[in-house]
């Protein structure tokens, strides 16, 4: 049993973290709190009241913003099981014994997509993707698919870039659950049947739903938290086709100025958020 | 063709698929950064066309990309080091010392990880603002902890609880203090995860987009930030456009390249328990 | 608005000023002396009038010793930094108005009118400013808000056809479309097919969506934004005439066209795939600079053309003012820079470098419109337009964004004309009921 260390050593350790931690992540959201109280409006400041709660009113019953959670929710219900299904092939091959060289090469390459700046993936896309000049639609054998301004191609494109960019952390994150597998264990597995899946199944599965359940968790998230690459690929158009919760946040707060229905938005958001992570990491995550 | 042949064969086609589809927008990147607006323009694009390093010249001296790449360096490496000073023994004591609502305070930090930038930015923004603390360095350097201070604390807490405890113990029995033990027994034994934890930092602070965009505006900006601004809806430039995004993103490739071994053991760190 | 009196105060101001200046003779260096030096701050657009006053801009530090610190941002984003510099007291020393801005900037006092200017530096007035040489519709819709002048117009527009004349003669055509009606009925069967669209109307999702596509379309129909009593008036026949002919003019227009911005549109039509667009004068050059544009020879320029209620051609452009929250020095400097920028002096120069002056008197030499062909059309469109094209109110950034949603879900057909107009409406009266235009305490002014 460890000994009790004094509080004050304890607070030596923690504290500091601690205090930044709420100055720079409490602080602004008991901000935000009061903002979103507020008819507060950049432009017209002057104008600045108590509103209670109506700006959580107007967010709660306004379509628009329900849309856009539920597309945001769309495109991780799309994009995930993509990104497993692949990931999960991906690492199957990497684990095959055998062609170390090409190997290798294949893990470096999967590192690139993930440390790719973000908005530049969106950049990229849009010079990939254009209708008359884009080398995808060359690729495709000269089609003439208009992807930028069409709502579906555009979602279909978004759904592309996000499954390009995160398959390979999927893969990584199961191909290093392949390896934990005991040798002997999945050999002898292997003597016994020669369906992939059954070993899959009943040898590799064990291993793989750690590294699983943080693959939804860290996915989940950073969907909600899905910004920069949409920003600069479509900006949530045409229409209103890819707008995800947090570009219409933004789009609110700082295209519209509204900063007290935007803070509205994201306390929902946020509460979202905590009950989502709360729910994960409870149930998926035991002991600390 | 025997069967083990053909199964290399195919494993072959595969894995070549795969590296091509990681590295083939990265290529088609770098060569059109190397077109001029003419040719970047064509239809369909041209694949052999005389290159120049034109856009380079302009986005790096003409338009500042240069003064943006630093800023986002120092950013980054600070608010790294600052994310190490605070968060290792954060993650120290919550790895080793028992006390009331440490599963609680673990979780907070962790939820932090997952809260959408945008519902930081506008607070963030309104008290910088009553701070004058926009368009400086400092205030990124601040607000990228809200990041980077979860993933260090996620990650080192993991690799302090894998260290026996019986290191400690012999220690305290020499007469050393928890801040002596952390520092002198456990941290050289825990450097593997502090050493991924500030890779992370780093590349998720230099990829930032949205707090880049809100809280800075000309002497902190960060280069994607730049990037972005150059989106007038008047003309195209892509060549300039991708000859930015080249210049963000290849530094950080190589950086993750030849860290990769640790990204991925990071990768598992968090994930693989 | 009284546009007369606005004028004759600033005139007579201008007239003092420029009495105290008579005897002894006015220099822009002996001016700037005391203020050589002072840096000051400006947000600039990436875009060809702005690139002609950087390529003037050493003549003017060399003359004055002041530094002009020029921060370059993509048009969505020049609203959004400026406002969060003006809320933040930052350093910004001069703000960039565009039309509808101006409402929003003045009424939170973030820029000086030209008068309190003038009043507090008569020595710094240039005897040559004549404020009457400028178009008095362009002055008033963008520098002017409620009878007071703030700004002096800077980077200035009209909406123009732009028309290729190989396509419309090979298609049995002497001349542009006259009217809209004749553009949809008339022209645009007979140009569109095998790739080749008759008309393009950029409709992106931004101001472009607001201010070049809708906006473009009530007009001429005789709609509008708001009735008399700033109520919607999107629902009225004559709006929902223009907003419906806008939809059916969608078939002779690319696939697409909700995702294009002006960069698109332009190009679509350098590429020689479009015939016809309503686009800003300023992008005259280009349409016939050979390495952007393969259509060179065939470049038209016509006024838009006309709907039921006559010729109501987009009316856009920029001033520039002096901002408040700049001190007494940096005032005086900016002040210096905006006069010389918008100067009668400079603007031929201006003209020549790719800019469009605002200044009447630029525009006396015949010859310029032989060289620049989009002048005639220009200044009958100036002679025509309508200021509040679209509000200038503050509320206008908040109805753009509206505007800009349910706009291009319209064009999408996600909703019906009808339905998104009304929806359009019903948020936009809330938007101006939160502002109390509804209580009477506010004056109803666009």
């Amino acid at each position: 049993m460890r000994d009790k260390t004094s509080g004050r050593t304890i607070f030596a350790f923690i504290g500091p973290s601690v205090i930044a931690l709420a100055l720079i992540g409490i602080a602004p959201l008991l901000y935000a709190a009061w903002t979103s109280l507020h008819f507060f409006n950049l432009t017209r400041l002057r104008q600045l009241r108590f509103v209670g709660l109506e700006n959580y009113q107007t967010v709660l019953t306004d379509t628009a913003f329900w849309q856009a959670m539920g597309r945001t929710f769309f495109l991780l219900g799309t994009s995930l099981p993509l990104q497993l299904a692949l990931g999960l092939g991906i690492a199957l091959v990497l684990h095959q014994p055998g062609l170390t060289v090409v190997k290798t090469l294949c893990r470096l390459s999967l590192v690139l997509p993930m440390a790719t700046t973000y908005a530049v993936v969106g950049l990229l896309g849009q010079v990939m993707f254009n209708q008359n000049f884009g080398v995808v639609n060359q690729l495709l054998g000269g089609a003439d698919i208009n992807w930028i301004g069409d709502p579906t191609n555009a979602f279909v494109m978004i759904i592309f870039w996000d499954v390009w960019q995160w398959t390979p952390f999927v893969a990584l994150v199961l191909l290093a659950g392949l390896t934990m597998v005991p040798n002997e264990v999945e050999e002898a597995a292997r003597l016994e049947t020669k369906s992939w899946w059954v070993i899959l199944r009943h040898v590799q599965l064990p291993f793989l739903v750690p590294g699983l359940v943080a693959v939804l968790i860290l996915r989940t998230a950073d969907t909600l938290k899905l910004f920069d690459m949409v920003f600069t690929l479509t900006r949530g158009g045409p229409g209103a086709s890819t707008e995800f919760i947090s570009l219409m946040i933004q789009r609110v707060g700082f295209r519209a100025f509204d900063q007290g229905l935007a803070s509205a938005q994201a306390i929902i958001l946020l509460a979202i958020t905590i009950v989502l992570a709360q729910i994960y990491i409870r149930v998926f995550y035991k002991e600390v | 063709m025997t069967p083990a042949n053909r199964s290399y064969a195919i494993q072959i086609a595969l894995l070549a698929v795969i590296i091509l589809v990681c590295v083939f927008p990265f290529y088609w990147m770098v060569t059109t950064s190397l077109k001029t607006q003419v040719v970047a323009l064509q239809s369909p694009p041209v694949w052999t066309f005389q290159p120049t390093l034109d856009n380079y010249r302009v986005a790096l001296f003409e338009d500042g990309v240069l003064r943006t790449l630093i800023n986002s360096l120092v950013i980054a490496v600070c608010t790294t080091a600052l994310a190490l000073v605070l968060g290792v023994p954060a993650a120290f004591a919550l790895a080793r010392f028992d006390f009331r609502g440490k599963k609680d305070l673990w979780f907070w930090f962790i939820t932090n990880r997952m809260v959408s930038p945008i519902v930081l930015a506008l607070p963030f923004f309104l008290i910088a603002r009553n701070f004058g603390m926009l368009d400086k360095h400092i205030t990124l350097i601040l607000i990228y902890l809200t990041f980077n201070l979860p993933i260090v604390i996620w990650i080192v807490t993991d690799q302090f609880r894998g260290i026996p405890y019986e290191l400690d113990e012999a220690a305290r029995m020499e007469g050393a203090t928890q801040f002596t033990i952390m520092r002198k027994i456990c941290l050289p034994l825990a450097m593997p995860g502090v050493a991924v934890s500030a890779i992370f930092s780093f590349i998720f602070s230099w990829n930032e987009l949205m707090f880049g965009l809100v809280l800075t505006r000309s002497d902190a900006r960060t280069a994607p930030a730049m990037a972005v601004s150059f989106m007038e809806g008047y003309n195209l430039p892509y060549g300039k456009i991708m000859a930015t995004s080249t210049l963000i993103v290849i530094p950080v490739l190589i950086f993750a390249l030849i860290a990769s071994k640790q990204l991925v053991r990071g990768l598992t760190m968090g994930a693989v328990k | 608005m009284n546009l007369k009196s606005m004028l004759c105060t600033t005139a007579l101001v201008a007239a003092a000023a420029t009495a105290a200046n008579a005897q002894s003779d006015w220099s822009l260096s002996e001016a700037a002396a005391p203020y050589a030096g002072t840096t000051i701050d400006v947000v600039f657009l990436l875009r060809p009038g702005y690139e002609a006053i950087k390529e003037m801009l050493p003549e003017f530090t060399e003359a004055t010793g002041i530094n002009v610190n020029i921060i370059d941002h993509p048009y969505e984003n020049a609203l959004g930094e400026q406002v969060r510099d003006f809320v933040a007291g930052g350093d910004l020393d001069i703000a960039l108005i565009d039309l509808v801005w101006i409402g929003n900037f003045a009424e939170n006092e973030w820029i000086v009118p030209v008068d309190d200017i003038m009043a507090k530096f008569p020595e710094l007035v240039d005897p040559d400013l004549n404020m009457d040489d400028f178009f008095p519709l362009v002055l008033n819709a963008f520098g002017g808000w409620n009878d007071t002048i703030y700004g002096l117009p800077f980077d200035n527009y009209s909406g123009l056809m732009f028309y290729n004349r190989c396509m419309l003669e090979e298609a049995g055509f002497d001349g542009p479309p006259e009217t809209w009606a004749e553009l949809k009925d008339v022209y645009g069967p007979a140009l569109t097919g095998d790739g080749k669209y008759a008309f393009a109307l950029q409709s992106k999702r931004n101001e472009t969506q607001s201010a070049d596509s809708f906006a473009r379309m009530l007009w001429p129909f005789g709609g509008s934004f708001l009735d008399e009593n700033f109520r919607s008036n999107l629902l009225s026949e004559e709006s929902q005439a223009g907003l419906n002919f806008r939809q059916d003019l969608m078939q002779y227009m690319p696939d697409g066209i909700v995702a294009w911005d002006h960069a698109e549109t332009v190009n679509g039509f350098a590429q020689g795939d479009v015939a016809m667009i309503t686009e800003w004068s300023s992008f005259y050059s280009s349409v016939v600079d050979p390495d952007t544009s393969r259509v060179t020879d065939c470049v038209g320029i016509a006024p838009e053309p006309a709907g039921p209620a006559g010729r109501r051609p987009a009316l856009g452009g920029f001033s520039l003012a002096v901002a408040s929250q700049a001190d007494e020095a940096e005032q005086a400097a900016a002040w210096l820079f905006i006069q010389w920028a918008t100067s009668a002096d400079n603007a031929v120069e201006y003209l020549e470098r790719g800019g469009v002056p605002a200044r009447q008197s630029a525009y006396d030499d015949p010859a310029l419109a032989e060289t620049y062909t989009f002048i005639p059309a220009l200044l009958e469109s100036w002679a025509e337009g309508v200021p509040e094209f679209r509000p200038r109110f503050a509320e206008w950034p908040e109805i753009s964004e509206v505007v800009q949603e349910w706009g291009t879900r319209m064009m999408l057909g996600e909703v019906s004309v009808e339905e998104g107009a009304r929806e359009i409406g019903t948020r936009m009266e809330a938007i101006l009921e939160a502002s109390g235009y509804y209580d009477g305490d506010r004056p109803l002014v666009q």
